[in-house]
């Protein structure tokens, strides 16, 4: 969470192009009338409040995924460009694919970023399905790609209800991750042999409705809730209570707060899902 | 230990090694079981121990044991605190033989994703180079079907296998799409039509399932019956358009692709189909072997007389 603007300061012209700027390159644009119309459902009252939750969200813009991805596998152990200096076979999976879009955009990001293009790399990138046949060994690694985790619970069950049968000589398996909250990290630990490597890692105080969350009042955290329970019946204080203030470029986490990314009739979000 | 544990028969040429030196088979389909036969097993084995040692193998890459046959004995083992449980030992399996025993022991449920039982048995055919469906179920001990719904699984790319894979259970996409959609990718009615792209016609499936525009998977099983009926009413050019429109167009519900023409079609021929089984019936019955029979003829009388109505409905004289 960034430190929000200072209460009462002006929504200016200023401000507004700030935003703009931060947000640039969201999958639904971010413009100043959409700005506008989302500082409208709240009342005159409160949208002080709401300038001060645009001003708090950590915002990941592609290329600091790329850095993100760049940085973490540049610190793997055993992990080489160069075949020969490179530990066992290594293989490079998406972890989740969304067949709206294109796919494995995470992977494809990743592969981009570590310059990894080449077509001398491209056994390096498997998909799932291919994991099994080729009967990875204790010797061996593979990376599951991916952008966010916030409860930890996809991991888990990826790891219970698939991939544990698809690893079964147990390679060493890491889940590369750009944002990761740190009860998902602690969890994945604990359930799973996967090994979490992640570029931002949110502790307590991410959490909006936490008491470790300085930057809002109390009754601002109650008064920014009841907004959540009109934008996101379900999970209020976003998936898991999270309560996070983190988009990325691609897309809202839905562990964020829901008057973020929430589409009901009687609230619309900024970040769209 | 209780009386009860201590009658239990002694076992022979079986050791026993402490429970947290265990390893759950990592191709154990799953990793769950039903609550209440476990505790019910877990309620026996606290009053006689365990009295079928599990099977379990060392193994080498994970210097670790692990078992072969009863996970779920073990599973309560730990749940009772016992240290220790009962082994037969038996030699490290190979991949194959390790996938073979797992499905043999442990039987297909119902409510499990069939990905990862299909990529299992991928490795089987691969192995031994087996296709055939019996001969494969013969050596797993699945159904007959399930090997079949796992091999339309495998037809497909690995894009949309990985989807039957994904982590989030809500865009992970369902085992039953693919199988549905496979009827209508194999039509040979289908695959002659010039437009017809099997991978890009797949991804418009998705598109519209991804946007709720099916309102089951087993719409698939309406495409290709409403394909069947207007090739057979000679209406080919007319559905083949209809099933372009209809793959280009989310917004079109399958009853696009319904032509008139057609359904009356394979109403006449389902009529005339059981007309003609009546017709033989009647044929071959010598009538008096059912003299008394006055709901038999009771009903023919009846037949006959709506038969007459529909023929005068359509002014053709009944002879």
């Amino acid at each position: 969470m960034r430190n929000p603007g200072r209460r009462g300061g002006p929504r200016d012209t200023e401000r507004f192009n700030g935003w703009v700027e931060r947000f640039a390159g969201y999958h639904s644009h971010v413009s100043i009338a959409r700005i506008e119309r989302w500082l409208a459902q709240f009342t005159e009252d409160h949208r002080d409040l709401a300038a001060r939750i645009l001003d708090a969200v950590e915002f990941y813009r592609p290329d600091q995924l790329a850095g993100a991805y760049r940085s973490i596998l540049g610190a793997l152990p055993g992990w080489s460009r160069n075949a020969p200096q490179r530990q066992g076979r290594w293989r490079f999976v998406a972890f989740s694919i969304r067949s709206g879009e294109s796919g494995d955009s995470m992977l494809a990001t990743f592969r981009r970023a570590n310059d990894l293009t080449g077509a001398r790399f491209n056994e390096l990138f498997a998909y799932k399905a291919d994991l099994l046949k080729e009967n990875l060994g204790p010797e061996d690694t593979v990376v599951f790609v991916d952008d966010f985790a916030g409860t930890g619970d996809q991991a888990i069950n990826a790891w219970k209800e698939a991939l544990g049968e698809l690893l079964p000589r147990r390679p060493k398996a890491f889940l590369v991750l750009v944002v990761a909250v740190q009860q998902a990290l602690r969890r994945i630990a604990e359930e799973t042999p996967l090994m979490v490597r992640t570029f931002r890692h949110l502790r307590p105080r991410h959490n909006f409705f936490a008491n470790e969350c300085t930057y809002f009042s109390r009754a601002e955290k109650g008064t920014v809730l009841s907004y959540c329970r009109r934008a996101g019946k379900s999970n209020p204080q976003g998936y898991g209570s999270c309560g996070l203030l983190v988009v990325m470029a691609h897309r809202c986490p839905n562990n964020s707060l829901p008057i973020l990314h929430g589409r009901s009739t009687a609230f619309r979000g900024l970040f769209p899902r | 230990m209780t009386q009860l544990r201590a009658m239990a028969p002694g076992s022979v040429g079986v050791k026993t090694i402490p429970t947290r030196e265990l390893q759950p088979n990592p191709h154990n389909p799953r990793m769950l079981f039903d609550r209440d036969p476990l505790e019910t097993l877990k309620n026996s084995i606290d009053k006689v121990g365990i009295l079928v040692p599990l099977t379990v193998y060392w193994s080498r890459a994970e210097k670790t044991w692990v078992i072969l046959d009863g996970q779920r004995r073990w599973m309560c083992a730990k749940a009772l605190g016992l240290k220790t449980v009962p082994v037969n030992e038996v030699a490290e399996p190979t991949p194959v033989q390790n996938i073979v025993t797992m499905f043999q022991i442990h039987k297909l449920r119902a409510d499990w994703e069939l990905m990862p039982t299909a990529l299992k048995l991928q490795v089987l055919m691969d192995a031994l180079k087996e296709k055939r469906d019996k001969q494969l179920a013969d050596l797993t001990g699945l159904d007959r079907a399930v090997v079949v719904r796992c091999k339309k699984l495998l037809s497909y790319p690995k894009k949309y296998q990985d989807m039957m894979l994904d982590p989030d259970p809500e865009r992970r996409v369902k085992a039953d799409f693919f199988i549905e959609l496979n009827a209508v990718l194999r039509d040979r009615n289908v695959r002659r039509m010039t437009w017809f792209r099997p991978e890009r016609f797949t991804s418009q499936m998705l598109k519209r399932y991804s946007k709720r525009r099916l309102k089951s998977v087993t719409d698939f099983r309406k495409v290709k019956q409403y394909i069947n009926n207007a090739v057979k009413a000679g209406k080919t050019r007319v559905i083949t358009q209809r099933l372009r429109e209809f793959a280009e167009e989310p917004a079109l519900p399958v009853e696009h692709l319904a032509i008139q023409a057609a359904a009356v079609s394979a109403k006449v021929h389902q009529i005339t189909t059981a007309v003609t089984r009546l017709e033989v019936m009647l044929r071959h019955i010598n009538a008096m072997d059912y003299y008394a029979e006055e709901a038999l003829w009771s009903r023919l009388e009846a037949l006959l007389q709506l038969i007459r109505v529909k023929l005068a409905e359509v002014e053709r004289r009944s002879r």
